[in-house]
């Protein structure tokens, strides 16, 4: 969670906070999974909303962002939009949220990227084929799922200035050189990623199997989804994406 | 959870999601986890009491959205605040027309809405202000959404039993006489006791690998004792005294 105060941000409490963001994931994944594919929701051509050109998550997503914009979501530097273009300003009395990041480097946004991970990839694996009507639901999940996946990757962000006031000496040199390679090796911790997608792996066998009376059943009952499809999004796209938004923040700390 | 026949648009389709004892309750076990998640959600924020002046705004503006998306033509869906809707217009999808009489439009959202603030949110959540009042805000509609679905899912139930015992419930309907009806919904207690053991049993799995600190078990339970399966069965007594209007 964001802070108030300064410098609450620590190791410890970032690594916290990404676990607790896991189970966010998984249960956005499992509700996203409740429907099938429903096509329909991401083609342009069948929305077909007065005043709007674009598909049905296009919808739900953009707007849905304006009311929250407005209710102050954005304020939070943890929070990034899908779609910042446009955004309305907030209309309520700002909160003190801590300024713990750089601010040359705090704006860092790369959610188009993980927009397109999430259709092309992502729900591909996720979603059964198939079409239940409930596009309008599918959109709200898709949401859901879009802005936990999204505010992990960035916490990047979060993470990557944590480690620069840690050892500043370590990462300056590598920044002056613009050695994104560098960076990226000296945030890479296999061992760590490792146990990350194990942990994942196994809440998303917990969270999503069939809970009955039968105590027989459980754990080898059926599953409300695939948890492989958890550890396959983290270790494809949201540790490698969380990665990239620390190499780029970092580039920008010496600014 | 349904068979549906998957057509292109341009071809008539219908709908052929089957509503019966064994999907519905199906649906009703599917959506105790999604009502656990959403509250697993929701105590993550404190109480944020800033967000409640904001959120009859914030939740009739996500409505209204979420109306164009075509959300509430499907019957299993009610809104908070209908009055803030246009009127319904027919459907683009064809979803199954099962509920059948005056009770089909039920909806008890204006209750349901008083009892989560009053009693259910004080039971859950902490006392404290950390400026997310707009994911407060959404965790509450997701949470309260979830919650009204289970309890207006009394309708379908309802109609189930109906047809499967009109015979029986239906001189009861004519008479008005709702204890009557309460009678005859009593298999229900049973199916009620089957639930709150699996709810309390999924918390207690699922609670075991949270990453944070929440004595969920009893109170949990205590959200489906208190007011889940009473405003359940009050959905399905006046769907049931409206069914042959």
């Amino acid at each position: 969670m964001a802070k108030a105060e300064e410098n609450v941000y620590t190791l410890a409490s970032v690594r916290e906070d990404l676990i607790r963001q896991e189970d966010t994931i998984i249960y956005g994944l499992i509700e996203r999974a409740k429907f099938p594919s429903n096509s329909h929701t991401y083609d342009e051509k069948y929305a077909q909303i007065p005043g709007f050109s674009g598909s049905l998550v296009e919808f739900v997503v953009k707007n849905t962002e304006d009311v929250q914009a407005k209710a102050g979501r954005y304020t939070n530097p943890e929070e990034n939009p899908f779609f910042p273009e446009n955004l309305p300003p907030t209309s309520v009395p700002s909160y003190p949220f801590s300024q713990f990041l750089h601010p040359g480097a705090a704006s860092i946004n790369i959610n188009k990227s993980v927009w397109k991970m999430y259709l092309r990839d992502l729900l591909p694996l996720l979603a059964t084929s198939g079409d239940d009507g409930n596009y309008a639901q599918t959109a709200a999940a898709d949401l859901s799922l879009l802005q936990a996946i999204s505010r992990r990757i960035h916490y990047g962000k979060f993470v990557a200035e944590v480690k620069f006031r840690d050892a500043p000496q370590d990462y300056e040199p590598l920044i002056r050189a613009k050695d994104r390679e560098g960076l990226m090796k000296l945030l890479t911790f296999a061992s760590v990623e490792e146990t990350v997608r194990k942990r994942v792996e196994k809440k998303a066998t917990v969270f999503g199997q069939e809970v009955g009376l039968d105590s027989d059943n459980d754990g080898k009952g059926k599953s409300k989804f695939d948890p492989t499809v958890a550890s396959r999004l983290y270790k494809n796209w949201v540790i490698p994406l969380t990665k990239e938004v620390q190499v780029e923040y970092l580039l920008r700390r010496v600014d | 959870m349904d068979k549906l026949e998957l057509r292109c648009k341009e071809c008539p389709r219908r709908a052929k999601a089957e509503y019966n004892d064994d999907t519905v309750r199906a649906s009703l076990a599917r959506l105790e986890d999604t009502i656990i998640f959403a509250l697993f959600e929701r105590v993550k924020f404190p109480l944020n009491p800033p967000t409640y002046d904001l959120l009859g705004d914030l939740v009739r503006e996500t409505e209204a959205l979420q109306f164009e998306a075509h959300r509430y033509d499907n019957p299993e869906e009610n809104p908070f605040f209908p009055e803030n809707l246009p009127p319904f217009s027919a459907p683009e999808y064809p979803f199954t027309e099962f509920l059948q009489g005056a009770g089909a439009s039920i909806n008890i959202n204006k209750e349901i809405w008083e009892v989560y603030f009053r009693e259910l949110l004080p039971k859950f959540v902490k006392c404290g202000d950390d400026g997310n009042y707009a994911q407060t805000a959404f965790a509450d509609l997701t949470l309260l959404q979830a919650i009204s679905k289970r309890i207006h899912y009394g309708k379908f139930f309802a109609e189930v039993r109906f047809k499967e015992a009109r015979i029986i419930c239906e001189p009861y309907i004519r008479a008005k006489d709702k204890e009557a009806l309460m009678k005859f919904l009593t298999t229900e207690s049973v199916e009620n006791t089957v639930v709150m053991r699996r709810v309390e049993k999924k918390v207690m799995v699922f609670g075991r690998e949270l990453s944070q600190e929440h004595d969920f078990k009893g109170d949990v339970s205590i959200l489906y004792e208190k007011w889940l399966l009473p405003l359940t069965k009050k959905v399905q007594v006046e769907y049931l005294l409206k069914r042959l209007d």
